[in-house]
């Protein structure tokens, strides 16, 4: 064998060395953010795709230039890794002043004093919104987190198929219910010339179980931090689900790679699918062929009132923040929160606009498709709803575990009340173990 | 008066002595970045995990003591046991088929053909790339339910499932995903076999030996040092393996823990539910194991490797 040359190697050293210079050099250019040269800016911590960090980096540079002295130095990345490094930010107090809260850890954050309260700060303007908006922002009494966007659950239909097979979804009202839906997706399935299924299998989709157990009378969780839903609530779900799916009804786990459906792989093989409002704007792009519309849920028959609620996703001023990079959040937060420009640049993909005023005013300019979820937002919206609470301390892998007891599920290696059972005890103990 | 000190009174070091002391002096120097490097990026966080396994730590609150709480607590963990199952299976399935395989390309290549770079490098890419998340991305395409798996299968009129969502076979992808980057291994057994005088194998030819039998006893034997420091190094590897089943799984390790392996669920006490005590324990137990393995291996060495002296 060849020996390596000390020229040889000092040459590879060099190439390697060069390239790893020449990369770090790479990464540390950039307009806003990027680290390095980033001292005295607000740090924006954020998650998403490409097209998002994109959108926000152009929006950051344009709210520099309106807003004096301002320098944004942003935080970016996907949904799993802005969780760790937020982790090992929070270990070591090196937390960015604003950040994103990724949902399972809204109450966990908060419980461990990571949250500014926002009502002292002068720069942040709440003139838009009206007192009931503020309480329902509030956690635990305190306005100490700011929503900038809402989702509802809805029923996102295909209406390009729709009209290909002379399908038409019952209107909304007492015909409206899971188990017409449960009809007319099983009739649809089966007589389908396509070979196209009614539904994706979405019984993992959290928004959409959230919004079966409300109109059950049961909560995700309550009020003082505990898991807020029955082994009946949950198995009736799953049920609901396995029932269809056994009928042939929904794509098989198989077709849609996994229990959480894989909307590039179902796109096109499926009419109906439950998700978040917000989902329809990049999901819609994925299938420029087709047109999309969304529905609400269907409707128990016995439903109690209010059982509809908002989503907000939100983000949050850092507690250990300075006064003035508080300051500077504030206006950090107005110009996300109460600026048609900034919507204008990063899109609706985080949901409809929270400020009223805002929903109000980007609605001509919004496409189709924002248009389509600002409308069902908005009809949520304007109904009296019941109060909601965010998951506690403890519970953020409920998820994940609820994407297990369905596996075992549908491969048969749990029954459903087994299945009801062993989730609640598992999340119940994380919860205890956290408190 | 005159004042002699003992250092002016003593004779000087003869010049190789010198030289010597200013060697060792140089080589300290050298050492002392890789030192410290050792000291504060891998010994302190250590003894820190140690501290951590022994607490109740949630990484935002300060870590509570809580003695040998954390390492009980893993006797009736589900999952924990899963994930031994899982790494263990993985381990004892993918490191032999991976050696063999390297072996076996090697011997191949061995042989002297044109072109012998080419196909040395081309082998050994999937090594530089087989552990990153691009390949694990790639993975999911290969084996999901419209992969190119199902498809060539299609051709024969065959109809599979998601290979990935099949606990049956989910592990065994991420088995194949390891042997495919039997570069690295297949590198180190080529030098080894240019390290085998050619006499012996004259002489054994000359003596009538087939060519199995040469592979068998003369192969075979010279190359043990370098099958054991292969076994070594790709044990502990596969031990550790956690990117191939984070993303291929997302995460989860599902199908209900099918491909859980031990690394990844560390991270996902860690990291997921913050945990992180109980992670530090998780991660001293497989730093335990991982030793005992890698000694008994080094206690049966003698009896099967051979270095020639």
């Amino acid at each position: 064998m060849n020996a390596v040359s000390r020229r040889k190697l000092f040459q590879l050293s060099a190439l390697v060395g060069g390239g790893l210079a020449g990369s770090s050099a790479l990464s540390a250019c950039g307009g806003v953010g990027g680290g390095g040269d980033s001292a005295g800016a607000l740090r924006y911590a954020m998650w998403g795709n490409n097209v998002r960090q994109q959108n926000y980096s152009k929006a950051f540079e344009e709210m520099q230039a309106a807003v004096p002295d301002l320098q944004i130095a942003m935080e970016f990345a996907d949904y799993t890794a802005f969780q760790e490094r937020m982790t090992t930010q929070m270990a070591a107090r090196n937390v960015p002043h604003v950040f994103w809260v990724p949902s399972p850890q809204v109450m966990t954050y908060y419980a461990n004093d990571l949250y500014r309260d926002l009502e002292g700060i002068e720069t942040l303007d709440l003139s838009d919104y009206s007192p009931t908006d503020l309480d329902g922002f509030k956690l635990d009494g305190k306005l100490n987190t700011m929503p900038f966007g809402i989702f509802v659950p809805v029923l996102r239909y295909n209406t390009t198929f729709a009209e290909e097979d002379g399908v038409e979804l019952p209107e909304d009202g007492a015909g409206w219910t899971w188990d017409s839906l449960a009809e007319l997706a099983k009739d649809y399935s089966a007589n389908s010339s396509q070979g196209r299924k009614a539904l994706s299998y979405g019984a993992e989709h959290d928004l959409s179980f959230e919004n079966w157990l409300r109109q059950r009378g049961e909560q995700l969780w309550t009020e003082d931090g505990r898991v807020g839903f029955t082994q009946d609530g949950l198995a009736s779900w799953i049920e609901w689900w396995e029932d269809l799916r056994k009928a042939g009804a929904t794509t098989s786990i198989s077709e849609q790679d996994g229990v959480a459906p894989d909307w590039p792989t179902v796109g096109d093989k499926i009419l109906m699918n439950f998700g978040n409002s917000n989902h329809i704007i990049d999901d819609a792009q994925q299938f420029p062929d087709y047109d999309f519309a969304l529905r609400h849920p269907p409707v128990a028959e016995d439903a109690p009132e209010g059982f509809q609620y908002l989503y907000y996703p939100r983000m949050a001023v850092y507690s250990g923040a300075e006064d003035d990079m508080v300051a500077k959040a504030g206006q950090v937060l107005t110009y996300c929160t109460s600026t048609v420009e900034m919507l204008k640049t990063v899109g609706l993909t985080m949901g409809a606009p929270v400020n009223p005023r805002v929903a109000e005013e980007i609605a001509p300019s919004a496409t189709a498709d924002e248009q389509e979820m600002l409308r069902i937002v908005a009809e949520d919206r304007a109904v009296e709803r019941k109060p909601r609470y965010e998951a506690p301390p403890g519970s953020s892998t409920w998820r994940t575990v609820m994407g297990r007891v369905l596996e075992e599920v549908t491969l048969g290696s749990s029954s459903i009340s087994e299945a009801a059972s062993s989730m609640i005890d598992e999340v119940t103990t994380a919860i205890e173990r956290a408190a | 008066m005159t004042v002699t000190t003992a250092a002016a009174d003593a004779p000087e070091a003869p010049p190789r002595a010198r030289g010597r002391r200013r060697q060792e002096l140089a080589a300290h120097v050298f050492m002392t970045p890789w030192l410290v490097g050792l000291l504060a990026v891998t010994a302190l966080p250590m003894l820190a995990s140690l501290y951590l396994a022994f607490t109740d730590y949630n990484i935002l609150s300060s870590p509570e003591f809580i003695g040998a709480d954390n390492f009980v607590r893993l006797v009736d963990d589900d999952r924990f046991w899963a994930s031994v199952r899982v790494t263990l299976t993985y381990v004892l399935v993918s490191v032999p088929l991976q050696l063999g395989f390297a072996l076996l390309l090697a011997l191949l290549l061995d042989k002297g053909m044109r072109g012998l770079a080419i196909y040395r490098s081309a082998y050994y890419l999937p090594s530089l790339l087989g552990t990153s998340v691009a390949v694990a991305v790639l993975w999911r395409q290969i084996f999901g339910h419209d992969g190119l798996v199902n498809q060539a299968l299609a051709l024969v009129g065959i109809e599979g499932s998601s290979w990935l969502q099949n606990p049956q076979t989910a592990l065994g992808t991420l088995v194949v995903l390891n042997v495919w980057t039997f570069g690295s291994p297949m590198v180190i057994f080529l030098a080894g076999l240019r390290q085998i005088p050619h006499e012996l194998y004259e002489s054994a030819r000359v003596d009538g030996a087939s060519v199995l039998r040469q592979f068998a006893h003369i192969t075979v034997p010279m190359l043990t040092p370098i099958i054991f420091f292969n076994l070594i190094l790709q044990t502990i590897g596969a031990f550790q393996s956690f990117t191939q089943s984070h993303v291929v799984s997302g995460g989860t390790g599902g199908p209900v823990d099918s491909t859980l392996f031990y690394t990844l669920y560390v991270y996902q006490q860690g990291f997921v539910s913050f945990d992180m005590g109980y992670a530090s324990a998780l991660a001293w137990v497989l730093l335990v194991f991982i030793a005992l393995i890698t000694a008994v291996h080094f206690a049966l060495s003698r009896y099967w490797v051979h270095y020639g002296d």
